[in-house]
């Protein structure tokens, strides 16, 4: 008997050595070999149509939080951002510097589809695009391949190895950290470049770091927070255009934290007009350094990679600036004359609310700033074909090329001006003890504008000054 | 064995131990790392378009790449010669200690490592 044990033990030890690290998923048995999406789509159709209609698919969703949006659909995909600017005219192709290395493959590297533009009409074609194993398999990762007729298309890199793919696209999991970094840390064009606090150490870290994700913290997933239902993401941010769900994701709405967590009657008063992130995320970039202004009118080349770029100003463990924000922003659309603020900048996304308004909360920002092309007659924010610049240094061509695909127009001139971005900070929140301390905040070197944020004066001074 | 040739061989395998240790200190002072281990010893038979197969660490899985260097990489490199090392079996010209760094390498590398991407 012990011996039959044991050597079905010993058996099972055998089935089991194929699966990475010794572990065991449940689709292991559900196909033999990875052909594709279409794999999936023999028991996953349902799934496959709720991810089609979602933000990640789609980069463009409903816009309530968009006060001048008008009920457009819009996202990444038809509006005009200051880092990559806007992915329609450089979606897909291998971009070379003139030594014949790749410098970049395109704006759909980061799409969850396998090369083709996401459409609104849904199809069998369009199913099959939607690359489920980037966020499904852990182990996967993907290359452009150019295939015989010439087109382009995003293939696992183990596309001629049949064994590893099929071994890979069996470790299908719920999303892990590293799947979703695998993105939202390397937009931007590098490390971190873009949000300043999704850089890619949160993948392993400690709770000193993030008290959420550090794994000996809460080793949350990104999921624990951010799934909703049917491929639905919960929490836009601030500077994001569409969403998938209508609600904020907020910290202490009770689903999480209460709106009154602290043991301290002063603190939890000052929660009612401070948002948790303020006095809980002192700072960003704390291991790689954020893009804090990119200067696109200075282009800058870089010699070690034969490559040009934007001037780009890189921070590190910067301190967020803080402003009133209470759930909507307006957003400097395409196809409209610029606005600019009194700063003389165009405002590519402000935070909306103040003092006065009750459903305002000072929130903590990341403020990207930058310099953007501008037609002259239009006054339209115009976009860039950034991987063609990349490769030649051309800005002049790689503007009008991009402006003839987004607008369709030839002949304009166009001049520069500095652009500012209001962007949610929301991650990396630290340990308790490190929390803002009272004078970080009403001290002489305070982190708060007193009198552009509202205020007469600081109201600790106000506070202790007797009263006439 | 005549004692003569005993003699001749015994200063060649001398030169030969001495070589190496020479290689391996000057090795060891610029501390080799894997990846450049593996450009030196694997790259030129295994470039792209290669008659050998392409083979880069992102050609195969962790598991494969174990079992390549425990299982399947003596019995399939011990009869080919190395031009780049003086046309030594390729099993004999990579030190046992270099070949475990490429393996390391590889592994690390491997197409089911985990890489944040970036997009330009
Ligand atoms: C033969 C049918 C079949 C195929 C083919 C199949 N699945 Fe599944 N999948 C299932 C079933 C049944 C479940 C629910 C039970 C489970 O998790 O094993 C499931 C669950 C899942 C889950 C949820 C896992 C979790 O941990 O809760 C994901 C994600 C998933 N599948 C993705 C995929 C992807 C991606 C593919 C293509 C590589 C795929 N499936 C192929 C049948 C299938
Ligand atoms: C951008 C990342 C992403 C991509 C790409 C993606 N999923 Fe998911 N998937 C999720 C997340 C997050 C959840 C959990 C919450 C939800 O359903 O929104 C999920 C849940 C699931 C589930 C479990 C559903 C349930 O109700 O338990 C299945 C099955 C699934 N996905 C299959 C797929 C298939 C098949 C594809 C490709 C057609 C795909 N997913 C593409 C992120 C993704
Ligand atoms: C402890 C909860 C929590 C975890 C864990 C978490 N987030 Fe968030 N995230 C938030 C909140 C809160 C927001 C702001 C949502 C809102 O305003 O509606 C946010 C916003 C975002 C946004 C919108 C853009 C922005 O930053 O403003 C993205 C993208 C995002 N998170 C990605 C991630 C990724 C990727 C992970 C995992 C590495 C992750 N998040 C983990 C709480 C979390
Ligand atoms: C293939 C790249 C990719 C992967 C993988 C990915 N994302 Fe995203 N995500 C994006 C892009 C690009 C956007 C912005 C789309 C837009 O603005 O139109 C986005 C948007 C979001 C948003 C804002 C959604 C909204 O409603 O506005 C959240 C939150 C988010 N991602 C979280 C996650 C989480 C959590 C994961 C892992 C389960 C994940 N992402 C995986 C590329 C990715
Ligand atoms: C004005 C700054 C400030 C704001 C706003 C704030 N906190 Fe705190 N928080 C602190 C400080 C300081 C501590 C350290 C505890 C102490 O000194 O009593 C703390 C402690 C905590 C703790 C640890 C438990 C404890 O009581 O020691 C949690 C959890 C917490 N805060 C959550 C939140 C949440 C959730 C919000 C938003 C609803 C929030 N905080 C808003 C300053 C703040
Ligand atoms: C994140 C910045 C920040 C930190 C840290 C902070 N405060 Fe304040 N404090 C404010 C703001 C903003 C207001 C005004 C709130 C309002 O408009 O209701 C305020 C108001 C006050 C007031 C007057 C209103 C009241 O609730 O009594 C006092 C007193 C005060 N703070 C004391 C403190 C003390 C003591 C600490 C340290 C324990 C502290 N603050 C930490 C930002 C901060
Ligand atoms: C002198 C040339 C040469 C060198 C150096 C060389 N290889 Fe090979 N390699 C070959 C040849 C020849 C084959 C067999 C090709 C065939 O069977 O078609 C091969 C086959 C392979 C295979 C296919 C699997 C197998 O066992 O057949 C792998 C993987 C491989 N080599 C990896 C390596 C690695 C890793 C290194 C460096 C440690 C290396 N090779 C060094 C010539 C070389």
């Amino acid at each position: 008997m012990t011996r039959r044990i044991i050597s079905m033990l010993s058996l099972l030890a055998l089935v089991a050595l194929p699966a990475a690290a010794g572990k065991t998923y449940s689709h292991q048995e559900y196909f033999e070999h990875y052909e594709g999406t279409s794999t999936c789509l023999t028991c996953h159709e349902d799934e496959a149509e709720t991810f089609f209609h979602s933000q990640h698919y789609q980069w463009t969703g409903e816009t309530p939080a968009i006060v001048n949006a008008d009920g457009k659909l819009l996202g990444k995909k038809n509006t005009i951002n200051d880092f990559c600017t806007n992915p329609v005219p450089a979606w897909i192709g291998i971009t070379k510097n003139s030594r014949g290395e790749v410098l970049s493959q395109g704006c759909s590297k980061c799409h969850a589809g396998l090369g083709k533009m996401p459409s609104a009409e849904m199809s069998r074609e369009q199913l099959e695009n939607i690359d489920c194993l980037i966020c499904h398999a852990s182990g996967y990762n993907r290359t452009l391949v150019e295939n015989e007729d010439g087109g382009l298309e995003w293939k696992p890199i183990l596309w001629k190895n049949q064994e590893g793919l099929d071994s890979v696209s069996k470790r299908i999991t719920m999303p892990k950290r590293t799947s979703c970094l695998r993105c939202h840390s390397g937009s931007g064009g590098g490390p971190n470049y873009k949000r300043g606090d999704i850089e890619y150490a949160l993948a392993d870290t400690d709770r000193e770091f993030d008290v959420h994700m550090g794994t000996d913290g809460g080793d949350m997933a990104c999921m624990d927070c951010h799934a909703g239902t049917s491929h639905r993401m919960r929490g836009r941010g601030v500077d994001l255009m569409g969403s998938d769900s209508p609600d904020r994701l907020r910290c202490g709405d009770g689903a999480c934290h209460e709106t009154a967590p602290h043991a301290k009657e002063l603190l939890n008063r000052h929660a009612v007009r401070v948002d948790c992130t303020v006095c809980h995320i002192p700072a960003f970039a704390k291991e790689d350094a954020t893009d804090m202004i990119r200067d696109w009118s200075t282009p800058d080349y870089i010699e070690e990679k034969d490559k040009h770029l934007a001037t780009i100003t890189m921070g590190a463990n910067v301190e967020p600036e803080i402003a009133w924000y209470n759930g909507t922003v307006w957003a400097q659309l395409p196809g409209v004359p610029v606005r600019t603020d009194d700063e003389g900048a165009i405002a590519m996304v402000v935070p909306q609310g103040d003092r006065n308004d009750a459903n305002a909360k000072l929130h903590a920002f990341k403020v990207h700033r930058g310099m953007m092309p501008v037609a002259d007659e239009s006054h339209w924010l115009l976009p860039i074909n950034v991987e063609e610049f990349f490769a030649d240094g051309n800005m002049d061509g790689a503007v009008r090329e991009a402006a003839h695909v987004v607008y369709g127009i030839e002949d304009f001139e166009y001049g520069w001006m500095p652009v500012k971005r209001y962007m949610g900070i929301f991650h990396e929140v630290q340990p308790a003890d490190n929390a803002l301390r009272c004078l970080d905040c009403h001290g002489p070197d305070g982190r708060l504008d007193w009198a552009n944020l509202g205020y007469e004066a600081d109201p600790l001074a106000a506070a202790l000054t007797p009263s006439h | 064995m005549k004692k003569s040739s005993l003699i001749v061989a015994a200063v060649l395998i001398g030169v030969f131990v001495l070589g190496l240790a020479n290689v391996a200190t000057a090795a060891k002072k610029k501390g080799p790392k894997g990846v450049d281990l593996y450009k030196e010893y694997c790259k030129p038979c295994h470039e792209a378009d290669s008659d050998n197969g392409e083979y880069t660490p992102m050609t195969m899985i962790q598991d494969q790449w174990e079992r390549f260097f425990d299982k399947e990489f003596v019995d399939s490199h011990s009869a080919v010669l190395d031009p780049n090392h003086d046309n030594k079996p390729v099993t004999e010209a990579i030190s046992e200690e270099d070949l475990e760094k490429i393996k390391a390498f590889a592994i690390d590398h491997a197409a089911d490592s985990e890489q944040p991407m970036t997009c330009g």
